[in-house]
């Protein structure tokens, strides 16, 4: 019942954003109309990354007192991350090779989106690969936590690691505030809805899930 | 060949009696199966089970194949967990749980194995010194010769040549050598001689009147006659067509 | 009487270099796969010369996949031989995860001994900073025995092996990984990474440690 009043939020809130993406929001600082994929790509991004830190949370939650459901939400949060991972990724390398001429070149943040797909990657092999349910729930809620050790280097060593050889003046430019006042609230908007669109995902994903059972 | 072992059974029984007063007080061990549940993917093996298990006593837990008897054994250590209910170790009115309760127990079940590119010493000087304790030479002489592995018999040859019989004793000669307050045993007399068997019989029994908590695992007829309680799994076999 | 953990730790690390020792098919199968590694690399290359920098990330290929090859066992084996049920019963958690984590280092440390030096005189490489190498090895190494442990515990019951525990490794691995090969091509003589990524590698390491050993609880003990 919850669940289709939250559709209909996101459902309203997918509708305006897009409105505002296509009728309001001005074609800023030179790129012209690809400044579209922005609102599609940095919420999706953002997505990846929260539900990283969902699965890891509910593996600490099953840890602490194994139940299901706890591991239910950490498998499908992971199964989201993934999805959401591959469309950031997607979107952000056409965006790269409309404006920089190449799908992929190795800047901070393209390597951590990768370094994501990789971990998510790796926890749903290992999730596939064992077989008894509470072992499995246990060993995917120590590695889905284990990979949380590699957000310190990704946050402050990759950027060192590769920002010299890999300037990326159109993701600092965008990563400033000095934003059009416009721009930014559709994008807050826009952060709201992809956020919005998978917690009711994952709501659904864990009932289906659990009722698999 | 089973020397020093002679009186063993006789002074068990006597303290067999003494072990039953014992339960009123907190003293020993004792495992608590609360409406335990625990399934494998889709087949139960034990439903809902309500036990209390002493200390100061041999339990049998019997059952045919398949019934669970060494899932129940795994359970009381905590080395699998159920799906439901709760499994509580008490040690001296304590309740027990991780390294506590793991550094209580001792485990002889035929999927027990030792490392068989050491020696029978070697493995019992690791099992042992993982458990705090080290034996001097001539103690781990006696502990290898009261399970009838002394060194003229094996010369010192490394695990990997020993027969099914021979490793048994070894998983004994642990079993004996950590001061293990809860003994737990699936089919201990397995691939021994009428010896041997008699040997953990005394075993037990000693074990038991220290107060040491023992379950045996077993289909024997005779070695559940000799238990003080017996613990009967009904089994939730799957239909074998 | 509980063992100190210093004598626990202890007691594992020779239990495990007993029995390796008395293994040696493992041991040559690991080193002929660096060698294997090694000349395939430098065959490849028919004696063309690499820029420091793709020799760097050259030689942590190598070593990453060859250590794959030894350090993922430290586990497996006792599943398959049946002694893991023994080391459960027995042994401490901690005890367990150091004492293996010592001997993975040690064996990577040995691995690393015989494919470096190898690697210097067939890729034809000189070191213009052998200390800097010589940290980057031991940070690295480190690394990889201290993740490598922690990962080679849960992929225990795993139905599929080798792939999984590389597939596993690699993610969490990257942070000792990227900066290594920096530090190793800058000690062939490209400019670029400096110390401090010693001490970041170091820290690393050390978190990884630390990470394994409060997870590796929760694994050892399930209630």
């Amino acid at each position: 019942m919850r669940d289709s009043y939250l559709w209909g939020l996101a459902a309203l809130l997918t509708a305006g954003v897009i409105y505002a993406v296509f009728f309001i929001v001005p074609e800023a600082m030179g790129l012209g109309p690809l400044v579209r994929i922005a609102f599609f790509h940095i919420p999706v991004a953002w997505v990846a990354v929260i539900a990283f830190f969902v699965a890891a949370f509910y593996g600490a939650r099953y840890l602490r007192s194994p139940s299901p459901r706890a591991d239910a939400l950490s498998a499908c949060s992971a199964r989201l991350g993934l999805v959401f991972t591959v469309l950031a990724t997607a979107s952000g390398s056409i965006f790269s090779k409309l404006t920089w001429g190449a799908y992929w070149n190795w800047d901070p943040r393209q390597t951590t989106i990768f370094v994501l797909l990789l971990i998510y990657g790796a926890y749903l092999t290992l999730r596939s690969a064992i077989q008894d349910e509470a072992r499995r729930a246990r060993v995917s809620a120590i590695y889905s936590l284990f990979s949380v050790l590699t957000v310190p280097f990704l946050v402050f060593i990759i950027p060192r690691l590769y920002f010299s050889l890999h300037p990326t003046p159109v993701v600092n430019a965008r990563g400033s505030v000095d934003m059009d006042a416009v721009m930014l609230y559709t994008l807050i908007a826009a952060l709201i809805d992809a956020t919005l669109i998978y917690i009711t995902l994952l709501r659904r994903s864990v009932r289906a899930h659990r009722e698999g059972f | 060949m089973w020397g020093g072992l002679d009186a063993a059974p006789q002074k068990g029984r006597g303290m067999r009696r003494g072990s039953m007063e014992e339960r009123q007080t907190d003293a020993g061990a004792s495992i608590v199966f609360a409406n335990v549940t625990k399934r494998f993917g889709a087949h139960t093996v034990i439903h809902g089970l309500t036990r209390t298990v002493r200390g100061g006593c041999i339990t049998a837990v019997t059952g045919i194949n398949g019934s669970g008897k060494s899932t129940f054994l795994k359970l009381a250590a905590h080395l699998i967990m159920p799906e439901e209910g709760a499994v509580h170790v008490a040690i001296d009115g304590e309740e027990v749980r991780r390294a506590a309760l793991r550094a209580k127990i001792a485990l002889v079940t035929p999927e027990l194995r030792f490392y068989a590119r050491l020696t029978a010493w070697e493995n019992l000087a690791f099992v042992l010194g993982a458990r705090g304790k080290k034996l001097t030479k001539e103690g781990y002489e006696a502990l290898l010769g009261r399970v009838g592995l002394a060194r003229e018999k094996t010369g010192g040859m490394r695990v990997e040549g020993y027969s099914t019989g021979m490793r048994q004793r070894l998983k004994l000669a642990a079993l004996f050598g950590t001061d293990a307050r809860i003994w737990l045993l699936d089919e201990p007399g397995a691939n021994l001689d009428e010896a041997g068997r008699e040997m953990v019989r005394a075993e037990a029994r000693a074990a038991a009147g220290r107060g040491t908590l023992v379950l045996w695992a077993t289909n024997d007829a005779g070695e559940e006659a000799e238990a003080d309680e017996t613990i009967r799994l009904a089994g939730h076999l799957p239909r074998l067509s | 009487m509980k063992p100190s953990a210093w004598q626990g730790i202890c007691l594992v690390f020779r239990k495990e270099l007993t029995a390796g020792l008395r293994f040696r098919a493992a041991w040559a199968a690991m080193l002929m796969f660096a060698l294997t590694t090694l000349a395939c690399a430098s065959m490849a290359l028919q004696g063309g010369s690499l820029e420091p920098r793709m020799q760097a990330a050259l030689l942590w290929i190598i070593l990453f996949f060859a250590s794959m090859a030894g350090a993922d066992r430290v586990f497996a084996d006792e599943s398959t031989a049946g002694t893991l049920l023994t080391l459960r019963v027995y042994g401490a958690s901690q005890a367990v995860l150091l004492g293996k984590l010592c001997y993975t280092f040690f064996l990577l440390l040995v691995l690393a001994a015989f494919t470096v030096p190898l690697f210097l005189v067939f890729l034809d490489v000189t070191v213009k900073e052998p200390l800097v190498l010589l940290g980057a090895v031991l940070l690295g190494t480190g690394g990889i025995a201290a993740a490598g442990t922690l990962i080679a515990a849960l992929t225990t019951d795993a139905s599929t092996h080798s792939g999984l525990f590389s597939v596993l490794m690699l993610p969490v691995i990257l942070p000792v990984f990227l900066p290594a090969i920096s530090l190793t091509a800058s000690s062939f003589g490209a400019d670029g990474a400096g110390s401090p990524y010693l001490g970041a590698m170091a820290l690393y390491d050390a978190i990884l440690a630390v990470g394994a050993s409060v997870l590796f609880d929760s694994l050892w003990y399930e209630d």
